[in-house]
């Protein structure tokens, strides 16, 4: 059998790449992208650790679908948001969102 | 398995959902397409709907859903205890008077939407103070943030509110992320996702130092995102200008005490045990916290955004009270809080009625407004007043409080840097008052441009001041208040 | 070496390949689709760990749902013809950084943790069944279950306020 901390490295491997991706990408469509990744490496841990652990305990199952209903409507609401961003100032590149000074 | 404590437990939630649908189910029927037979006076009803129907929730509420002992419910998903029900009491608040300012708001006010969720976002604030396992509390957080998301962005028309919440939205979701990303350790290493359960297997020590620090600053990022700690400062000063201003003040006020519940329950009931770690490092945040925050607004001409940076310096004088672990200091953090949404949404109050009329948040607008509304002006004293922590208003006894839990829990130097901290804030806060007090307009006119008041803010306004002085004079009973929701930490 | 083992291991090649595919890519388009490829072979994975459904949701929520409603905002935008734009100089080495920090966190905190032995239990009949996720989720977990009822209704509430076109000429 694979060991638990395999998953977890696989998992954290993800989640890095993932934050890399919000941290460094310009578009705004990419940004979500990559905090799907993030979600999706989290999902990855509440699973294995659900397996390897008390497996009559469901809560990691079930706290990994409540991120899939979280993860559903925060991308409705970011690429909502995205259109109308574009919509009033056509762009979707993040770094040209700087109207207002840090 | 279900009991009335089960369905007191969650009673706030459930009536405002009722309230919720109500309201998008009788909306629809209030719009007239001709604006000029009264139409706008009848899309206000939206408001009134939600505002009344929030305050007679939060009567309804202490009448008869009042926590007796601390117990859990549905499974243990949430803790019916006076420390959630406080804090529910305070959102609701907030969110009532809210809808009041949203109200003759030119582009948001007129929307039902908007109203729906204001109390969307309320019903997630209400179960992150009473969540006790970690897939609520998540879920909560995310429940209370999503809305705001969109009501940041609301106004369609202006650059400014989408691209506020557009960040509000990146920052949000990778904050948020991360702190998930926590929360699933933090279940892997106990296999357990309930707090009070947590909290029992951290006692029997079988986390390593080091793991416990990682698990904490990854849980960190994201409530600090919330409450709006340096270094998670950087979204707050561009979406609290950018949003609908009455939103901005539900951000900086309700959303802010939300974080704020949620550490003092996660830290509290299941770090307790290894506060030594967690608490020198939250009193290096909250010094850093006050001292960014004061020093960035001093130089602001933008009354939003002036308020924006103080309101992250206040997010540093509350975390005094968690730094201190201790009963008093959690009273304190409840008090502060309790003084602090009061009048920091009668500054937005004050905001939004005098930029409804001027069209402009700089400081320039205030000039002469002494002369221009003098009613306004003493409004704006008050809580200007009360921000800075002068006497005899609600900020005074918080800050008071928030100093004392400080000095008994040896944090000295903490207490020095705050009392510093609160010089330089009366100073801007008094630099404001300047331009309204001694100011005059261009031509001397101000009696040419009066400031009218409608009825909503009005009563907003008023509600908001006698709290303010109430806080302030009669506080024995809030004190009470607040320790009887701090004891239930303990 | 066990099939399990190569299966973790291809399987595991394939997913950070096709992040790093998303991260890289040029084109958002082709950011999108690697990040279909890393969804579905996560959802072998959920099915090496004996959990059918979690893998069932995360193709048809995911890489389904989410992932082509990614796609169609992207040719809604056309932003597929977007070019990358400069990077602001601190901001890449800064991310590097931070990711990296995280990384060696998690590694860290991986490795206080023993590493368990053979000795997790072996599936049964409902273990981990589409039944034993419902009745945690409809017993333990209904309020959080009914939370999302609201969550997502005000995620749809908010994704037409933010795209509908006002009505009087104000909207574009």
């Amino acid at each position: 059998m694979i060991p638990l901390s395999w998953y977890l490295i696989l998992s954290a491997a993800l989640f890095s790449i993932g934050l890399f991706g919000v941290l460094s990408r310009r578009n705004a469509v990419a940004i979500l992208l990559g905090i799907e990744l993030m979600l999706n490496a989290v999902n990855i841990n509440l699973v294995s650790f659900w397996r390897y652990g008390d497996v009559s305990m469901m809560a990691g199952q079930v706290f990994a679908i409540i991120v899939f209903a979280v993860a559903a409507s925060e991308v409705a609401v970011g690429l909502a948001l995205v259109i109308s961003v574009y919509r009033s100032r056509n762009t979707v590149i993040a770094d040209e969102i700087d109207l207002m000074k840090w | 398995m279900f009991t009335s404590t089960t369905f007191l437990s969650i009673l706030p939630e459930t009536l405002i959902l009722i309230l919720g649908v109500i309201l998008l189910i009788v909306e629809p029927f209030w719009k007239v397409k001709d604006p000029s037979s009264g139409g706008d006076e009848q899309r206000r009803n939206a408001g009134w709907l939600t505002a009344g129907g929030l305050f007679a929730v939060l009567v309804i509420s202490v009448l008869v859903g009042r926590p007796g002992d601390p117990t859990s419910t549905f499974g243990s998903s949430i803790r019916f205890d006076w420390l959630g029900f406080f804090f529910k009491m305070l959102f609701i608040f907030g969110a009532g008077i809210t809808a009041l300012l949203l109200m003759d708001h030119e582009k948001v006010g007129r929307r039902g939407e908007a109203y729906m969720l204001l109390l969307a976002s309320t019903i997630g604030m209400c179960l992150m103070a009473s969540a006790a396992d970690l897939i609520t509390l998540y879920l909560a957080i995310e429940t209370t943030s999503i809305p705001l998301y969109v009501l940041a962005g609301f106004m369609l028309t202006d650059e400014h509110s989408t691209e506020a919440g557009f960040k509000y939205l990146l920052f949000g979701a990778m904050t948020s992320a991360i702190m998930l990303y926590g929360f699933s350790l933090l279940y892997g290493f106990t296999g357990t996702t309930n707090l009070y359960a947590l909290a029992d297997a951290f006692k029997s020590g079988q986390l390593a130092a080091p793991v416990m620090f990682g698990l904490i600053v990854l849980i960190v990022v994201g409530l600090g995102f919330k409450v709006s700690v340096v270094p998670f400062h950087f979204w707050a000063p561009d979406v609290y200008e950018g949003a609908p201003t009455p939103v901005s003040g539900f951000l900086s006020t309700a959303s802010k005490a939300a974080g704020f519940a949620v550490i003092a329950r996660l830290f509290l009931v299941v770090f307790h045990d290894v506060a030594v770690d967690w608490a020198a490092v939250f009193a290096i945040l909250s010094a850093v916290t006050m001292t960014v925050g004061n020093l960035l607004a001093l130089p602001q001409k933008n009354l939003k955004r002036m308020l924006a940076y103080s309101s992250i310096a206040h997010a540093g004088y509350a975390m005094i009270g968690i730094v201190a672990v201790s009963k008093l200091g959690i009273t304190s953090v409840v008090f502060y809080l309790l003084a602090y949404i009061v009048t920091n949404l009668a500054a937005f109050g004050i905001v939004m009625t005098v930029g409804r009329v001027t069209g402009s948040d700089e400081y320039d607008a205030y000039r002469g407004l002494s002369r221009r509304s003098p009613w306004l002006a003493l409004v704006m004293l008050a809580a200007f007043l009360s921000l800075a922590g002068m006497p005899p208003f609600g900020g005074f006894i918080a800050k008071v409080l928030v100093f004392a839990a400080g000095i008994q829990a040896n944090y000295i130097w903490l207490v020095v840097i705050g009392i510093l901290n609160s010089i330089v804030g009366l100073y801007y806060y008094l630099n404001v008052l300047k331009y309204v007090y001694l100011f005059r307009m261009e031509k001397e006119d101000e009696e040419a441009h009066p400031i009218a008041v409608t009825r909503p803010y009005a009563i907003a306004l008023v509600v908001l001041v006698l709290g303010i002085i109430l806080l302030g004079t009669v506080f024995a009973p809030w004190f009470g208040f607040s320790n009887a929701a701090a004891m239930n930490l303990f | 070496m066990t099939p399990d083992l190569i299966a973790f291991f291809v399987l595991a090649l394939i997913a950070i390949a096709a992040a790093l595919g998303m991260l890289l890519g040029r084109n958002v388009v082709y950011s999108a689709l690697f990040l279909v490829l890393n969804f579905g072979t996560v959802a072998v994975f959920y099915i090496l760990l004996d959990a059918p459904f979690i893998a069932l949701t995360q193709v048809s929520v995911y890489a389904g749902a989410i992932m082509v409603l990614f796609l169609f905002v992207i040719m809604l935008l056309g932003t597929e013809t977007l070019p990358v734009s400069k990077a602001l100089p601190w901001q890449r080495p800064l991310a590097f950084v931070l990711a990296l920090i995280l990384a060696g966190e998690a590694g860290y905190l991986l490795f206080f943790r023993k590493v368990t032995s053979g000795t997790i239990p072996q599936p049964v009949q409902t273990f981990g069944s589409p039944q034993a996720v419902g009745q945690a989720l409809f017993n333990q977990y209904l309020l959080p279950f009914e939370v999302t009822s609201v969550l997502l209704l005000i995620a749809m509430v908010g994704a037409i306020v933010l795209t509908i076109k006002e009505k009087g000429g104000q909207g574009k």
